[in-house]
């Protein structure tokens, strides 16, 4: 399967995420210095609230924010690359130290919710396409209409509500007990820590916190990747080869969930897998404000309420190149999927 | 298709009313498009009734539909009841005048500003790049991509901030992440289009450029475009109350769903009513957006047997 074709593929690939990379990074760049034309301007970005003129000409002259554009573009270009993204002036440690604190803890959730989501929604879709408006359908579709439709915060209070104030099953908010020690950082993911070092309790505790905000994120994002699965499911079975399948006397069960219905419909599901791990972040930035759950999503809502501009642009610095990385494994994975797409 | 070609050369009155026919055939599109009605004619009665008492120095005609008045402050965290509807929340204020009140700030405003301008502007950029081709296709596309690389909430919630996060500020970041899918859209319909003879014949004929992108390609690639932009109403909506939840684009003194939904976080074992009713209610709009929106999808695509 890995021949050469493949591997020049790959690299192709991931020449196009660096591109898309820095393609952004100067978006970002220009957004920004259109905002903020002057340098006393741009520097509020970094400031903080209620800054002094000093203070603000200090800050001028240590990012050189009045050097010309290219160069101040080149020294933005060597910060993000060497992870030296400003001092924040809230939290007064550079910003990129907070963020990879804060990353992984949300990371560890959303990444199991992208994966629940798309198994669960292609097996959902592909029902509801073979059961083609018959109840089954309709009960999935009546589902995903709502639960598209729904805000994502309102997924959450009533998840929150249910299982957590009524039920008593899970704890409501928070996202660890904070009476339990933290284990000492080795990979910086504190579930994973505390597995390494056999601190079972707070992995307990971890686990138990994090299932509430992760199912908010599901639901959240299981709308939309289900109507498309279904969509997409619905094409493939109208095909000329599906109607062999049945011609040839194959039962519905091994044409519908076999290599020819579900395996067909997976190659351009794999691209929505990307979409639906972007859902993931909006739904976590929401999920995290309803769970107090102390993510990426808590650090916006709080850099938002204190008026501090830099951490949000960062964190969407931060969140824009995991969508970029996710996006490069599900272009891998349509290339093993579907050995066409390696040769154009 | 031939459908179509038959209800345009009626007149628009009867043209609507061939259009609210088929999207009745199905009761989810009808639930949808009452929905969608009701919102827009509220929209429109409280909000010029809004915009009549700001003009008029005379706060009290805002509230003359509602139950209560909004702002004034009653017994706190009542349970609905007959008196308070949908119950009051921490301040004593009644929550359905509340929410009635917020309705065209909180989603008629965003979703027809945004969607609109997003429409002009990618229809103007997207048809020019796949019209014309070359290198203004090229850049148009990357530019494209870079935007979608990020998730649209994402961006427009840093934008807003950079604008410092105002009610308008959020409509501005909204127009300016939401303009790309449309041009992309545009772009592929007017690949589709171009190919055709009649748009051959225009050239040949000497149409001023003018009139080729309005009369030719802009009239012809816009069917798709505007079923889906009635999903994306929807979105739009669900969008801004996002924003609003996690505190971006609220203006002091305005009450907002999305702000309503979210100080009732801090009532919420006892006093549910406080967060929930703001939120159904943002799921009743969009919920008739995507219900209207997929149904129209489906009458336009050819899905629909009509």
């Amino acid at each position: 399967m890995v021949g050469r074709d493949f591997v020049i593929f790959v690299i192709r690939r991931a020449i196009n995420a660096v591109i898309t990379l820095l393609l952004l990074i100067a978006l970002m760049f220009i957004i920004v210095h259109i905002i903020y034309p002057t340098p006393l301007s741009l520097a509020r970005l970094y400031a903080g609230p209620h800054p002094t003129y000093a203070q603000l000409l200090a800050i001028v002259k240590k990012y050189d924010l009045d050097a010309p554009l290219y160069v101040q573009f080149y020294n933005y270009l060597v910060g993000v690359f060497t992870g030296n993204l400003g001092f924040d002036p809230i939290y007064k440690e550079p910003v990129a130290q907070i963020i990879m604190y804060y990353l992984p803890i949300t990371l560890t959730y959303i990444i199991p919710a992208t994966v629940i989501t798309v198994l669960l929604g292609t097996y959902l879709g592909a029902v509801a396409a073979a059961n083609r408006n018959k109840w089954l359908d309709y009960l999935i579709r009546a589902f995903y209409v709502f639960t598209w439709s729904s805000p994502p915060f309102f997924i959450a209070i009533l998840l929150q509500l249910i299982f957590a104030y009524d039920l008593g099953l899970l704890p409501a908010t928070g996202y660890v007990n904070e009476l339990l020690p933290a284990p000492k950082p080795i990979t910086g993911v504190p579930l994973i820590d505390a597995l390494i070092e056999h601190d079972y309790a707070f992995a307990y505790s971890y686990f138990i916190h994090m299932i509430l905000p992760m199912m908010a994120v599901v639901i959240y994002s299981f709308g939309i990747y289900t109507r498309m699965a279904r969509n997409t499911m619905l094409d493939v079975l109208e095909s000329d080869y599906v109607r062999l399948a049945y011609a040839k006397g194959l039962s519905r069960r091994v044409v519908v969930y076999g290599s020819y219905g579900l395996r067909n419909a997976l190659i351009p599901l794999v691209t929505l897998m990307v979409l639906t791990f972007a859902l993931a972040w909006t739904g976590a930035y929401v999920a995290e404000d309803v769970f107090l759950y102390h993510g990426m999503g808590y650090l916006v809502t709080s850099a938002i309420t204190q008026v501090d501009p830099i951490m949000v642009y960062d964190i969407t610095f931060f969140v824009a190149i995991s969508v970029i990385i996710a996006n490069f494994i599900a272009d891998i994975l349509y290339g093993i999927l579907d050995p066409r797409v390696r040769v154009t | 298709m031939t459908e179509q070609a038959i209800i345009s050369r009626r007149g628009i009155a009867s043209s609507l009313w061939n259009w609210i026919k088929l999207i009745a055939k199905d009761p989810a599109g009808l639930l949808g498009l009452v929905i969608v009605t009701l919102f827009i004619l509220w929209s429109i009665i409280q909000g010029s009734l809004e915009l009549l008492a700001s003009y008029l120095h005379h706060p009290s005609l805002a509230y003359i539909l509602l139950p209560h008045n909004p702002y004034a402050f009653g017994p706190p965290l009542k349970p609905p009841s007959l008196t308070y509807l949908f119950g009051t929340n921490g301040n004593g204020q009644d929550i359905l005048s509340r929410i009635l009140y917020s309705i065209p700030y909180s989603a008629a405003y965003p979703a027809f500003l945004v969607v609109l301008s997003a429409i002009l502007i990618g229809a103007a950029l997207g048809i020019s790049a796949g019209y014309l081709g070359g290198w203004w296709d090229e850049v148009l596309m990357r530019v494209t991509d870079a935007f979608l690389s990020i998730p649209a909430i994402v961006l427009a919630i840093v934008v807003a901030v950079l604008l410092k996060a105002s009610f308008i500020g959020m409509i501005y970041s909204f127009i300016i992440v939401w303009w790309p899918i449309y041009a992309r859209l545009f772009r592929a319909e007017t690949l589709r289009v171009k190919a055709m003879d009649y748009v051959a014949a225009a050239q040949l004929y000497g149409v001023s450029p003018l009139r080729l992108f309005f009369r030719y390609l802009f009239i012809n690639t816009i069917d798709p475009i505007i079923a889906y932009a009635m999903l994306d109403f929807g979105n739009v909506i669900l969008a801004a109350s996002i924003l609003n939840f996690i505190g971006v684009g609220l203006q002091p003194g305005l009450p907002i769903l999305g702000e309503m939904a979210s100080d009732g976080l801090s009532g919420l074992p006892l006093a549910w009513w406080w967060a929930i009713f703001p939120s159904v209610t943002i799921l009743i709009i969009a919920l008739g957006f995507v219900l209207l929106g997929d149904r129209l999808q489906d009458i336009i695509g050819g899905r629909a047997a009509y």
